[in-house]
């Protein structure tokens, strides 16, 4: 059976400290733009760290939720994209394939969490930058709608090394960067087909719940809410 | 194209002139099919010739109108389970958005049929072998013989002349040559 | 024998030559306007073509858009040129269907305008691509690629109903042309008869052509109607597949019909005016089709503002979490004024100027069809932006700002699609004369019965829509 991937973010434990939004951005080639351009809702994080408040002043507490693309079971952008840039995967992966993408920026209006990211103009690395992009991640241009991929890069890269010491791959093998960096440990990635998994134990939770829901999208992210 | 006619002013004297090349057609030696009308027009149910029209356009058209339909489910379905993807939770082959696509090439071959019996049952284009008299275009109805000899010619002419032809012309030989006959040869 | 009645058919002879002569004198003689407009026009259209290559060049974001408003002023203009599109055809169509007599001089110009419509519309699709380059992907062929595109986007459906709609428009308006091609053919000389020879496809005249025109022509009508609903309609569930709150709505298809066509007529009856007064058309396009289609104006704007509250209702009724800060930020917020702005141009304005007698001149109307056409491209703009700035996660609120480029290719196309639409009533005549001069050859009972022959074809005898007022 085919790995299902997905991801859960105890929301208890997230600190805002977007520790996550850095991490991505470097592994995954993601452009920085100007602060005028970020000014105008042009950011390219493939995750952001949404920033609430709750209670009234002086009684007031912020409240922090990373949101990523929630890779859903049945995904509001996949079937408007008219070239298949926008896919599902047998691994449950809300795949982007960029060279297919023509920018009709028809999958980022479907999309209800808004998590898919524009480049509006080809991206550009300030020198040295260039030298230090993740040779494992293609390089998108301008025009292209691009976003979160669970770091399938990284999960290719488990399933080879598995393949080689001829084994299966194991729970914990597949770390995305958002994971990998989180210092409070708030995000657990893994395979939700594996009932035993970390992932899976953890998504069964009765604070967990997905972003959304009544949508029917089939989130593959669960958030374990505050207690 | 050797063919002999006359040019009438109004559609009454022409359908005349029509009748009486027809009854007077064994007399005077020429077939039916080769009477000609031509106007600027449609003179539909004014007895010159429309009555006679028949075409199964509109049932190509619905024929066309299937192929096309078909041709729709065939495109949306080989063609996405040739290179199966599967997208937000829909079947491969999605039925109501196939239905979208099956309607749009119902209409397009629809139209498309229509379009070619058009140009095929209406002999267009054709540039060459045509009877055609520019008067036709100042108002006037042409009616005539789309065959001509001597003997012929003088007796359609007179037979044109009697219906109140204002002009009745002939030409002859491929370079459309026109020539005007004058009444009573 | 004679010809019967001659002093009649005479009468009938010149008055058909003076319509002739009054309806080609514009593609015979040129005028020193047709250039200055043509001048004009240009001049207002390349720098749109200059922006829009700018665009290409530097990418999208030389334009407004933003995350979370993708879609801005060049969508807005496709469905408004789409709906300004369901001028012709669809009007056209139904005129012949219900066989309105009145419809003569005017169905030319309607579909004329169709057509050019969809070119201009349809090029907002490929222009708002973030690689305009490869828009051809959009089409189904086989290709080195061996993946074809995917028919449960509503992107396809658009592609193929416009496609679908283009050819069949063409056709609407091309068929009747070729007997008038062939008038143009006899009575033009040197490079122009060539031209007009090829054009007419050596039209004779014969029945059996007649006949098979005419024949095309039903089949034409008959088939266009549902594809002009079926193009809106899809146009529509662009919005309406997409999960989005205050698009994903079952009232969209109608809603978006009503609408294309309401701008539609409005269309038609400005391009009405101004072709009336430039090719001093007077005798042709009379105050009755003005106010025959002020009348259909009326009844679009009643069932405009019909749709405009139901589906208002829907939403404030229901009053979703998701749905209101769209909802209010079109009502009360900060796109209130463009709201009430498209209110009293699509209603409050050209309600009263339709719908009093007096005031259905073919001023009024003109004044009644701006509004309109204003209104409506409002409309398009607050279906497009406002839920797109209200998605379901306030944190991801956003706003739209359009820039000069924008600007400038909409200004620019607006002015190639008036371009377009000169050129081609300085080639083609702008009112069918086969079909104006439906009633010439008639009998002399016939002519006597019905009166004298207006030089409008037709009119006298337009009892179906009626006439009076």
């Amino acid at each position: 059976m085919a790995h299902q991937w997905g991801m859960v973010i105890d929301l208890d434990r997230c600190t805002g400290c977007e520790a996550c939004v850095v991490a991505c951005h470097a592994e995954n080639n993601i452009a920085t733009v100007s602060p005028e351009e970020a000014a105008r809702g042009r950011t390219m994080h493939w995750i952001h760290v949404e920033r609430h408040w709750e209670g009234e002043y002086p009684n007031v507490r912020a409240r922090f939720r990373p949101v990523l693309c929630q890779q859903c079971g049945a995904a509001p952008c996949e079937p408007v994209c008219p070239t298949y840039a926008s896919y599902h995967t047998a691994e449950g992966l809300n795949a982007q394939v960029y060279n297919r993408c023509i920018g009709t920026r028809y999958c980022a209006n479907a999309c209800p969490y808004t998590v898919r990211v524009f480049n509006w103009f080809s991206p550009e690395w300030d020198k040295p930058l260039h030298l230090q992009l993740n040779p494992d991640v293609s390089v998108r241009e301008g025009g292209v709608m691009e976003k979160c991929t669970f770091c399938s890069q990284r999960i290719t890269a488990a399933e080879i090394h598995a393949q080689a010491e001829n084994r299966e791959l194991r729970d914990g093998d597949v770390t995305p960067a958002c994971v990998q960096s989180c210092p409070a440990g708030a995000m657990v990635f893994g395979d939700l087909s594996d009932p035993t998994s970390q992932v899976s134990r953890l998504a069964r939770l009765a604070r967990g719940s997905k972003l959304l829901e009544e949508l029917g999208t089939l989130p593959a992210i669960t958030y374990l809410e505050r207690e | 194209m050797d063919a002999i006619y006359g040019l009438f002013s109004s559609s009454d004297a022409a359908r005349h002139a029509l009748a009486a090349l027809r009854t007077g057609s064994p007399e005077l030696g020429i077939k039916k099919e080769s009477i000609i009308v031509i106007s600027s027009a449609p003179l539909e149910g004014e007895g010159l010739g429309w009555e006679e029209q028949r075409s199964r356009m509109p049932w190509l058209a619905v024929l066309g109108g299937l192929v096309g339909a078909t041709t729709g489910y065939a495109l949306a379905s080989f063609t996405q389970r040739a290179y199966p993807l599967p997208t937000g939770g829909m079947p491969i082959v999605a039925p109501w958005p196939t239905g979208i696509v099956m309607y749009e090439l119902m209409m397009l071959g629809a139209i498309l049929t229509t379009i070619v019996t058009f140009l095929i049952t209406a002999r267009l284009p054709r540039y060459r072998d045509r009877i055609y008299d520019p008067e036709v275009s100042y108002g006037k109805v042409l009616v005539g013989v789309a065959e001509a000899d001597r003997d012929l010619s003088a007796k359609v002419t007179q037979r044109l002349y009697e219906q109140g032809a204002e002009q009745v012309k002939e030409i002859t030989g491929h370079q459309e040559r026109l020539r005007e006959r004058q009444p009573g040869i | 024998m004679a010809p019967n009645s001659v002093t009649q058919t005479n009468v009938i002879d010149q008055e058909a030559e003076r319509i002739r002569e009054d309806l080609l004198r514009p593609l015979f003689r040129t005028s020193w306007r047709f250039y200055t407009v043509v001048g004009v026009l240009v001049a207002i259209g390349l720098p749109g073509l200059a922006a829009f290559i700018y665009q290409s060049y530097s990418g999208l974001g030389v334009a407004g858009l933003s995350n979370p408003v993708f879609w801005g002023f060049y969508i807005t203009n496709f469905v408004f040129w789409i709906g300004i599109s369901h001028a012709g055809t669809l009007i056209s169509a139904i005129l012949r269907l219900v066989n309105a007599g009145w419809r003569r001089p005017v169905t030319r110009c309607a579909e004329a305008i169709t057509v050019f419509a969809l070119v201009i519309g349809g090029q907002f699709p490929v222009i708002h691509l973030g690689r305009p380059w490869l828009f051809f992907w959009l089409i189904p062929y086989p290709s080195e690629r061996h993946i074809w595109p995917n028919f449960r986007s509503p992107l396809l459906w658009d592609f193929l109903a416009i496609s679908t709609y283009i050819t069949g428009s063409v056709t609407f308006l091309l068929l009747p042309i070729i007997p008038d091609w062939a008038t143009v053919r006899d009575r033009s000389t040197g490079l122009r008869k060539r031209i007009y020879t090829v054009l007419a496809l050596g039209w004779q005249g014969t029945p059996r052509e007649w006949h098979r025109l005419e024949t095309a022509m039903s089949i034409m009508t008959v088939a266009i109607i549902p594809v002009a609903v079926s193009v809106h309609s899809i146009v529509s569930w662009d919005f309406a597949m997409a999960l989005v709150p205050g698009w994903h709505s079952t009232v969209f298809g109608p809603y978006f019909v009503v609408g294309a066509i309401f701008s539609g007529i409005a269309a038609l009856i400005i391009a009405m005016a101004l072709l009336r007064k430039f090719l001093h058309l007077e005798e042709y396009l009379t105050p009755v089709h003005f106010n025959n289609l002020g009348k259909l104006l009326l009844l679009m704007s009643l069932l405009w503002f019909y749709f405009v509250f139901a589906e208002r209702l829907t939403v404030w009724y229901g009053n979703e979490t998701a749905e209101m800060p769209g909802f209010w930020s079109v009502q009360r917020g900060q796109f209130a004024g463009l709201f009430w702005t498209m209110v009293a141009c699509n209603f409050l304005i050209p309600f009263p100027i339709l719908a009093i007698k007096k005031l259905r001149t073919i001023t009024g109307t003109v004044i009644a069809s701006a509004t309109v056409v204003v209104g409506m491209w409002l409309e398009r703009f607050l279906i497009v932006v406002p839920s797109l700035e209200h998605k379901f996660l306030p944190y991801n609120w956003g706003s739209y700002r359009p820039t000069w480029v924008e600007i400038t290719i909409m200004v620019g196309t607006a002015a190639g699609m008036v371009l377009l639409y000169v050129l081609f009533a300085k080639f083609v005549p702008i009112i069918s004369m086969w079909e104006l001069r439906g009633g010439e050859h008639a009998t002399a009972a016939e002519v006597a019965a019905r009166g004298v022959v207006g030089r409008s074809g037709a009119v006298p005898d337009a009892t179906l829509l009626g006439t009076n007022g």
